[in-house]
């Protein structure tokens, strides 16, 4: 990934996070692109690109190459991603719900606070 | 570059450390910075995290838990931590985005991304806007 826009965590940082944090943070992402996909196509596509980046890296991440399912996960997760942001919408994904899926891992993820 | 312990923040005001910037009231940060650190990472958006009670604020990070932890690690409370965006060339109130996973803090009362509380809003919308020079 050597054009990554996060390139601390694409040099290995990010496989330390747990899953719950990583989904988390890719939230933040999904959810400042459906904020900004009606003010601000272009900051949307950023916010976009960055939570797609995110996804590729927690697939890539050796932990969850261990387990099929959640790998599984992952992956529908970015189709369903890409699916609302760049595609036809087959899922028929709203961005609450997205909102709402990713919320729960970072409400996971932060529990301990 | 100044570096030191905690007191010595409070005069030099910015500083490096590894990609963090460090702006305090006696030495804001420009919009030329600020898109400079834009451009150097995400493109339109610098993430930046305030401590309301010190008056800090630390910018430019992959992850606004970097700079919360870095904060943390010097003395910071956590529930005057919180995540913000700030996009260098979008016009208006839009320019700060109130959003991170740092802000969501459940056992402190704040149960989003976002700054649930209006005063703390504004607070942070003040300390901004005496932290970066328009």
């Amino acid at each position: 990934m050597s054009d990554a826009q996060h390139r601390d965590l694409a040099a290995g940082r990010w496989w330390e996070l747990s899953l719950a944090e990583q989904l988390g943070h890719v939230g933040s992402e999904v959810s400042r692109a459906v904020r900004w996909t009606s003010r601000n196509p272009g900051v949307a596509r950023g916010a976009l690109y960055r939570a797609l980046e995110l996804l590729d890296l927690t697939l890539d991440d050796p932990r969850q190459r261990r387990s099929v399912a959640r790998l599984r996960e992952i992956a529908r997760a970015r189709e369903v991603v890409a699916d609302f942001f760049a595609g036809p919408n087959q899922y028929g994904s709203t961005g609450p719900s997205l909102q709402k899926y990713f919320d729960a891992y970072a409400r996971a993820a932060r529990r301990a606070v | 570059m100044i570096r030191g312990g905690l007191g010595s923040t409070w005069s030099c005001t910015m500083r490096s450390q590894g990609n963090v910037r460090r702006a305090t009231e006696v030495s804001p940060v420009s919009m030329d910075e600020l898109r400079d650190l834009a451009g150097g990472r995400f493109g339109d958006m610098v993430k930046a995290v305030v401590d309301l009670r010190r008056g800090v604020m630390l910018l430019d990070a992959e992850l606004h838990a970097d700079q919360e932890a870095e904060l943390l690690a010097e003395g910071s409370a956590q529930p005057d931590l919180w995540g913000i965006n700030l996009y260098p060339d979008i016009a208006g109130p839009d320019w700060l985005e109130f959003d991170s996973m740092i802000n969501l803090r459940p056992s402190f009362g704040n149960r989003s991304r976002g700054v649930d509380d209006p005063d703390a809003r504004e607070a942070i919308a003040s300390l901004v806007h005496r932290l970066i020079r328009r």
